[in-house]
């Protein structure tokens, strides 16, 4: 059960988790407010700069950002033959600058904080009958949670077929994580549920030996 | 502490995992044995409500496990065969505060209680670390910490000494006779059940065997060597 939380004591460790999360959604709504380049590379400086002030080191952040970067590149090329160099420019920046704070955040700030802000950011919803407050918290704390859980798994799947001398296809590597993936999620359901962690909700037979 | 099976039955995908069971538990000290796939931990968590009778009934203290769920739990702890399973968040005193969520307390109660059952198993220099950094015998502490917390009447535990090495084995087989609770626990560690109060023997499904443990565990050695 790895984490993207990184312990610390930094500033930004320290600074209120609902003040992050706002922070980072003003951010966000700012970066798709303007396509101004310079504006955007200043964004991303930013947003470089804090996660830089916060030393978790190069190897650590380039884990962390390798996949969505990757995710990043793939879309700006697509922008570039569909909209031009202009747009593709624009999306690189954006999405650049919004992933490296919200990695920054993510490391910042552990799972159980998570819940607890957006557990009590959602009782203005809860109190009109829109949703369960306690429930979305932990459904948005466990997807975090659940990230980097999913890498390892993904991981081990493609040492396997290294191991095995399998050629890896994206069938072969997709499926049996999608397979682990889900029981391990049934499995933390039946643990939620054990535990009363959430509302009760009796569930039917689940595994037996 | 009182758990009835009333002509208790449990099916998987139409396949019956646990044939009608009628039986009445009140023992402090229960083991439960039996080969792979004889149905140990359909009826372990058919106590706590996890898996619901298909047909028949099974109360604990009197509350339905099919419909009074948040009883049943509140009373029913549960130690996953696997605790990484158990443990949902990755740092140790976050998980177990995370068990105290339905009872409405104070950052600093919870905090109290968190501290209290870390004190209680002597892991209190855990309470920072992630869960995937601890030992097979952390992980056992830890899951029984995350459950205790909530202070259930019965404590149920699916293999606990399962995969541990003998060090760990003898750490957890020492816990489990310190607790306080009520104790239901399925293994294959025959040493660790041989001084508890009742023994059950599930074989396909069925009970086979019901009573003292020396009497049931050598039902189960010869079932073993059949």
């Amino acid at each position: 059960m790895k984490t993207l939380y990184v312990q610390g004591n930094t500033w930004l460790h320290r600074l209120s988790p609902g003040l992050k999360l706002g922070g980072l959604a003003v951010f966000s709504l700012l970066l798709f407010a303007t396509r101004s380049p310079v504006v955007l590379a200043a964004a991303v400086f930013l947003a470089g700069a804090i996660h830089a002030s916060m030393r978790f080191g190069v190897v650590r952040t380039w884990q962390q950002l390798r996949v969505i970067l990757l995710s990043i590149s793939i879309l700006t090329v697509f922008t570039l033959l569909l909209n031009g160099p202009a747009d593709a420019l624009a999306v690189f920046l954006r999405l650049v600058a919004l992933a490296v704070l919200a990695a920054t955040i993510t490391a910042t700030t552990s799972t159980a904080e998570f819940i607890d802000t957006i557990t009590a950011g959602a009782r203005p919803l809860e109190r009109i009958g829109l949703v369960k407050a306690a429930d979305l918290g932990l459904a948005i704390g466990l997807v975090v949670r659940f990230v980097p859980e999913v890498l390892a798994r993904y991981e081990a799947i493609r040492d396997a077929h290294r191991a095995r001398g399998l050629k890896q296809r994206p069938l072969t590597l997709a499926v049996p994580l999608i397979i682990q993936t889900l029981r391990h999620a049934d499995e933390i359901a039946a643990a939620i549920d054990a535990r009363g962690i959430r509302g009760q909700n009796n569930r039917k037979l689940g595994e037996g030996s | 502490m009182d758990i009835r099976f009333e002509q208790a039955e449990a099916r998987f995908e139409g396949r019956t995992v646990l044939h009608p069971l009628t039986l009445t538990l009140t023992e402090r000290r229960i083991g439960i044995i039996g080969l792979n796939g004889s149905g140990k931990t359909t009826f372990a968590r058919m106590i706590n409500g996890l898996v619901t009778p298909a047909a028949g009934r099974v109360t604990l203290n009197g509350f339905d496990t099919a419909s009074d769920g948040e009883q049943v739990r509140s009373a029913a702890g549960f130690i996953f065969q696997n605790p990484q399973n158990q443990i949902v968040l990755p740092i140790l005193k976050e998980d177990i505060a995370l068990g105290l969520t339905s009872r409405k307390l104070s950052r600093e109660e919870k905090q109290a209680e968190v501290n209290a059952v870390l004190a209680r198993f002597g892991i209190e220099h855990l309470a920072d670390r992630r869960v995937h950094e601890l030992s097979g015998g952390e992980l056992q502490l830890a899951a029984l910490a995350s459950v205790l917390v909530t202070r259930p009447e019965i404590l149920i535990m699916d293999e606990p000494t399962n995969q541990l090495d003998l060090r760990n084995r003898a750490l957890v087989e020492k816990t489990v006779h310190s607790l306080e609770e009520n104790v239901l626990v399925i293994s294959h560690d025959l040493d660790l059940i041989a001084g508890f109060d009742r023994v059950l023997l599930f074989h396909d499904g069925r009970l086979l065997a019901d009573g003292e443990p020396p009497v049931v565990i050598d039902r189960y050695r010869t079932l073993c060597a059949a």
